[in-house]
């Protein structure tokens, strides 16, 4: 088998962008990402979005000149990008194509007046179970339990939000203040305006092909995806962990890594504040429990011990559903290759991106992917 | 994203003789697993999967009021997830409750409200 590296990241700008089309959104990102790579041909393409219309990869690539060769859209909810790299990458693996290209793309600010609709075809959307719900009800439990206090989810969006002051991609930032994200909106108990995503428009894009040792070829050392199991009243942990933790653990095993604290820097899914707990509980970056008190005390801050989401996160980068998980890789080959500027994370190594994506009732989680990457 | 030709996915809920809500769903006659759904097979493991009854008493498993606008709901609105004491962790309405019922408190399957949704009612308390 070949081994495979990412030769070349981009990424649109993130944030409401309705005068922009997915066109614009996929040009800055595929153009960035060839150059990156200093190529300017692939053999197929991976595109992950959730709510793009029927044809819009063909549609879109076409305009960039990428005609004549396979093209594959993948929907996996808010792993759809992460699927799409995923994907891509084994087919460099195992030999199938030789320099592939996987895009991200989400125009909601066009899709959606608010929030993202429920889907009336699912049961628990159908009945009124808005994402923020959802994490919400996983927040009320840690509440419950004592696994977080209210100060410590707020701390999570107070961090990332500082974090994307150095990012000049994402779509907000700032100073906040426990207080503030506190007092900010109340959207669905406990979880307020600054601990939800915003609604978001951008394309990210890499372009992976056989490792072949230059210096700015970030190598992937292992990735796993997996669909969500039933999640009831049987299970252990609020929704998602299970998925998250079993997921991660492919990933190491097929890194080789013997555990994830040897991994510098981290981008993970938050969605909302008590997602990036849960996943770093998930993960096994902190104790179970120890997520809330990680985010509140810096250690996962730049300059902590497991530095989290640099770039702002989902949080304050936004959050482009099909987007975000190629988003999220184009931050830690930053990361990995010292170009992350302001929040470069010293001597970053070894990096790991999370997304998970949800909403089928029943499953804990649509599709999670988990991914492993090593420096040049 | 509207589908308005859907056919309604939510859990059916009925009156029994008893005077009891319950919710009919399955259990897997090979693992025992329950849902709340009538699905022809078992989401575990795929076995054969019989009618089975729920309710109508549960537990809080957790809870939230959604405050933004949902369509065809009015915010606020209350949500609890409740595990049925013999049966699945089912999405319910609770009406009347301005805020998010305590968690862990005792819950009740009652008549599914207006918009059809399944609704119980819960001990009086707050989580906050
Ligand atoms: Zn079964």
């Amino acid at each position: 088998m070949t081994a495979v590296a990412v030769h070349g990241v981009g990424t649109s700008h993130f944030g409401r962008q309705p005068d922009r089309d997915y066109l614009a959104l996929a040009h800055d990102a595929v153009t960035e990402a060839l150059a990156d790579a200093g190529t300017d041909s692939v053999d197929a393409v991976w595109v992950g979005t959730v709510f793009g219309p029927p044809g819009i990869a063909q549609r879109t690539l076409r305009a960039l000149g990428i005609t004549g060769v396979p093209v594959i859209t993948v929907e996996n909810a808010c792993a759809s990008g992460t699927t799409a790299f995923a994907e891509a990458a084994e087919a460099v693996r195992t030999g199938r194509f030789g320099r592939v290209l996987a895009l991200g793309l989400e125009q909601m600010s066009t899709a959606f007046s608010g929030a993202i609709t429920p889907e009336p075809t699912d049961p628990e959307q159908h009945a009124g179970l808005a994402l923020p719900a959802l994490y919400a009800m996983s927040a009320a439990r840690y509440l419950h339990l004592g696994a977080v206090t209210p100060e410590q989810l707020a701390a999570v969006s107070v961090k990332n939000h500082a974090h994307a002051l150095e990012n000049p991609r994402a779509q907000y930032s700032g100073r906040y203040t426990v207080e503030e994200v506190l007092d900010s909106k109340m959207i669905s108990d406990p979880l307020t305006l600054l601990q939800c995503c915003p609604t978001s428009d951008g394309a990210a894009a890499a372009v992976l092909a056989p490792a072949s040792g230059g210096g700015r070829e970030v190598g992937l050392r292992g990735v796993a995806l997996r669909s969500g199991a039933p999640w009831n009243h049987d299970s252990p942990h609020v929704w998602g962990f299970d998925i998250v933790r079993d997921t991660a653990a492919d990933a190491l095993a097929a890194a080789g890594l013997d555990s994830v604290t040897d991994v510098d820097v981290v981008e993970v899914h938050d969605a909302f504040t008590i997602g990036e707990i849960v996943t770093t509980e998930a993960l096994g970056l902190v104790a179970e429990g120890e997520g809330g008190a990680a985010a509140a005390t810096g250690v996962t801050a730049l300059g902590g011990r497991h530095p989290v989401n640099p770039s702002g996160g989902l949080l304050s980068r936004g959050h482009p559903l099909g987007a975000t998980g190629l988003a999220q890789l184009a931050e830690i080959v930053w990361q990995l290759r010292g170009e992350a500027g302001g929040r470069q994370v010293d001597s970053a190594r070894i990096g790991l991106i999370e997304t998970m994506g949800g909403g089928v009732s029943v499953l804990d989680g649509n599709a999670c992917v988990v991914a492993v990457l090593e420096a040049p | 994203m509207s589908h308005a030709n859907t056919v309604d996915p939510r859990p059916r809920c009925r009156l029994d003789a008893d005077d009891a809500w319950r919710v009919h769903g399955l259990r897997c006659r090979r693992c025992g697993t329950v849902a709340a759904y009538a699905w022809p097979r078992c989401p575990a493991c795929a076995g054969p999967a019989e009618p089975a009854a729920f309710g109508p008493a549960g537990t809080v498993w957790s809870s939230t009021v959604v405050r933004i606008p949902v369509p065809g709901r009015t915010p606020p609105f209350t949500l609890a997830y409740v595990d049925l004491d013999d049966g699945p962790r089912v999405l319910a309405h609770v009406p009347g409750a301005d805020t998010a019922p305590a968690v862990g408190g005792r819950a009740r399957l009652i008549a599914p409200t207006g918009s059809d949704d399944l609704a119980v009612e819960t001990a009086t308390g707050s989580t906050s």
